[in-house]
């Protein structure tokens, strides 16, 4: 998958909105430039075109030609180019004008326009009916009345606006480089925290499981709920990697005991020669213990597969059953062990059907594992009750009581503890391996049911099964 | 020599000890749990003592522990399921002379009883030597002035158990303490019996005599 950084993106944000803003600063900028200088050449023009009718004089000796003071004629405002003028009298005789070609206002009802003129653009005014300033008495006969053009190059004037817009343009790319400079320190300052986070996260392993978060990430509103849960995460795995090494530990443990049995009993039976009879003997407790050997191993691979579902890692298509059919057949199995002990089996079950839904063999090993506790850790001769029955919560709750010897209240948590046994020495005479109850539980979770014990100590144990119902009774 | 194995998988220890007293000619006593185990180390005077550590009634470390503060220095191999380091550690810190792990051999596990047996008697190597008398504690066999001499099972233990302590004076109550299980009748004057044949054993020819009678206290291998 191709990454994508934060960082990168944040800092093109940056760039682009600061680029777009720069470059509306420089429109609007040459735009309000233009704008005012405009109006100053317009207020340029007027005046310097009102300043060349002062110039219009009336003639001596009374001609009817009106006279140009073309001496006192003003320095243009550019010196490359020059300002171009025209005035006609209101009879239309050119009055005065710069050698050009006659001037003619484009616009036509404007008083100012631009035109383009050798290739160098001007702006012109055009004055109408402007009166000859003091006209002289006596000279009716020369017109009163003039038509003014006057023109003056831009050149200057844009010069002006590009100098402005370069300006503009120069300050607003230094203001962008400084901005992500200070954006590009801001955030590699701003997400230290985060790369101490993952520094610190990329330590633990399977060996060091210690997570102590930078106190800055913490301090970091935005990292908090990262980092509590990065702590939350590493706890939880902690707690199970323990959980299966201390399986893994006590599995070899139980493995390694018939293993050391069998190779042993071989073992002595090669030192020296020895009579067939007692190889035959040999032989038969060899395969006594392999057999002891081969069923702890199927029963390991039951609770691996159990605690499988019960973390929902399998999915399985299930039926509703009838809870009550599948104790009966646990009592069944369970029947020559509990006349072993001299033990009865009495059995409660609910006059209707409690159906859930589940695999009949699971539940049918749940009872029986409970039962076989129940069996051994009672008196000959005592009974053991298994009820059947719901909890009125949409929950079938099935019980196994046993007037046993009990479980004292500090062992009673651990009794579901893979590989766990009250007295190692009673147990193996059994022939147990302390996981019957914890498959019994995984197999109980598996079908979101839940399992607990409440006993006292020389008075008895009751385990207590809580399973969901089905709601459905099938045809 | 007289060995406890203190194990409490019943058919583990069976194997052991009859592989003890097979090959070896130990005198084995079986303890299958802590409680009992502790007792019997603390009232018989083992020469070496096989000590599982999952023991129901008394954890074998704490039979262990128990031992050493009474000062009872008896050699103690360990037989344990765990290997991993820190358990080690602490069996050795602990008082245990010596561990194997389950599943051990049994070649393994007799190799180091007699080590730990040679150890605790301050014997250097499993052949023992006493003048021009040689005594192969391997495969049992006994030279004097390289002529092989046989003898039984039971003269070979009087003789192994004399090699182990040269020069040192032993009992009769010793040597029966030493040569025989929890469950054998002691009477002293079967001693005598296997000291007169080893004796002559020993003696065929000029060579001199190596068993010496201290009247009213013992015998004593010694030139």
């Amino acid at each position: 998958m191709k990454t994508r950084s934060i960082r990168r993106r944040l800092i093109w944000t940056v760039i682009v909105s600061q680029a777009a803003l720069a470059i509306g600063l420089v429109f609007t900028g040459v735009f309000y430039t233009r704008r005012q200088l405009l109006a100053t050449l317009d207020s340029h023009l007027q005046a310097r075109a009102m300043n060349i009718v002062a110039l219009v004089r009336y003639p001596e000796n009374n001609g009817k030609t009106l006279f140009f003071e073309k001496t006192l004629l003003p320095l243009g405002s550019d010196s490359q180019h020059a300002d171009l003028f025209e005035i006609r009298a209101d009879d239309g005789s050119i009055v005065a004008r710069s050698s050009n070609p006659p001037l003619v206002n484009t616009s036509a009802n404007h008083r100012f326009w631009e035109f383009s003129y050798d290739g160098v653009p001007y702006r012109a005014i055009h004055l109408r009916d402007v009166p000859v300033l003091d006209p002289e008495e006596g000279t009716p006969s020369a017109p009163s009345r003039l038509d003014v053009i006057y023109a003056c190059p831009l050149v200057q004037m844009h010069q002006q606006i590009w100098a402005a817009g370069v300006y503009i343009a120069l300050a607003s790319a230094l203001l962008l480089c400084a901005t992500v400079c200070l954006a590009l320190w801001g955030l590699r300052r701003n997400l230290a925290p985060l790369q101490q986070l993952a520094a610190c996260a990329a330590e633990v392993s399977a060996h060091k499981w210690e997570f102590q978060p930078p106190a800055e990430a913490g301090s970091v509103a935005e990292l908090a709920p990262l980092t509590e849960a990065m702590q939350t995460m590493v706890g939880r795995l902690r707690q199970s990697f323990m959980q299966e090494r201390e399986f893994l530990g006590n599995a070899a443990h139980e493995l390694k005991t018939p293993v050391a049995i069998l190779k042993s009993t071989i073992q002595s039976l090669l030192q020296k020669q020895r009579t067939p009879a007692e190889y035959q003997a040999g032989l038969a407790q060899s395969l006594e213990d392999l057999e002891r050997l081969e069923k702890l191993l199927r029963w390991m691979l039951r609770l691996a597969r159990a605690e499988q579902w019960a973390y929902g890692t399998l999915d399985r298509q299930l039926e509703a059953i009838d809870i009550n059919a599948t104790c009966q057949l646990a009592i069944e199995a369970i029947r020559g062990l509990a006349s072993a002990h001299n033990t009865t089996i009495r059995f409660h079950q609910n006059a209707a059907t409690v159906m859930s839904r589940a695999d009949p063999e699971d539940l049918e090993l749940i009872w029986v594992n409970l039962l076989e506790n129940a069996v051994r850790y009672s008196p000959d001769g005592s009974s053991v009750e298994l009820t059947v029955g719901a909890n009125g919560n949409n929950r079938a709750r099935v019980t196994v009581s046993d007037a046993g010897i009990g479980i004292s209240p500090e062992e009673l948590p651990l009794v579901f503890k893979r590989f766990h046994r009250a007295d190692p020495s009673r147990t193996r005479e059994t022939g147990g391996f302390g996981l019957g109850l914890a498959i019994a539980k995984a197999l109980v979770e598996a079908y979101g049911g839940s399992i607990s014990a409440e006993s006292k100590l020389g008075r008895g144990t009751r385990m207590i099964v809580e399973l969901p119902l089905s709601d459905k009774v099938p045809d | 020599m007289r060995v406890l194995v203190v194990e409490d998988e019943h058919r583990l220890a069976e194997n052991v000890a009859r592989s003890l007293e097979e090959t070896a000619g130990y005198a084995v006593d079986v303890s299958s749990d802590g409680e009992d185990g502790l007792f019997m180390a603390e009232t018989n005077p083992y020469d070496v003592i096989l000590l599982d550590l999952m023991l129901p009634r008394l954890p074998g470390l704490d039979v262990l522990r128990r031992l050493r503060q009474q000062k009872i220095q008896t050699p103690v191999l360990v037989l344990t399921a765990r290997d991993e380091k820190e358990s080690i550690v602490e069996l050795l810190n602990a008082g245990a002379d010596d561990y194997l792990t389950k599943p051990f051999d049994l070649g393994e596990l007799l190799a180091r009883t007699k080590a730990l047996i040679r150890r605790g008697k301050g014997q250097p190597t499993p052949t023992l030597t006493i003048g021009d008398l040689e005594i192969n504690t391997v495969n049992r066999t006994v030279h004097r002035s390289g002529r092989t001499v046989q003898l039984t099972a039971m003269e070979y233990r009087v003789l192994e158990y004399l090699a182990h302590k040269p020069r040192a004076v032993v009992s009769k109550t010793e040597l029966l303490e030493h040569l025989y299980d929890y469950n054998w009748e002691k009477f002293s004057n079967v001693i005598e019996v296997y000291i007169s044949g080893l004796r002559r054993k020993l003696n065929e020819g000029p060579s001199p005599q190596l068993i010496h009678t201290l009247r009213g206290q013992g015998y004593i291998l010694q030139e």
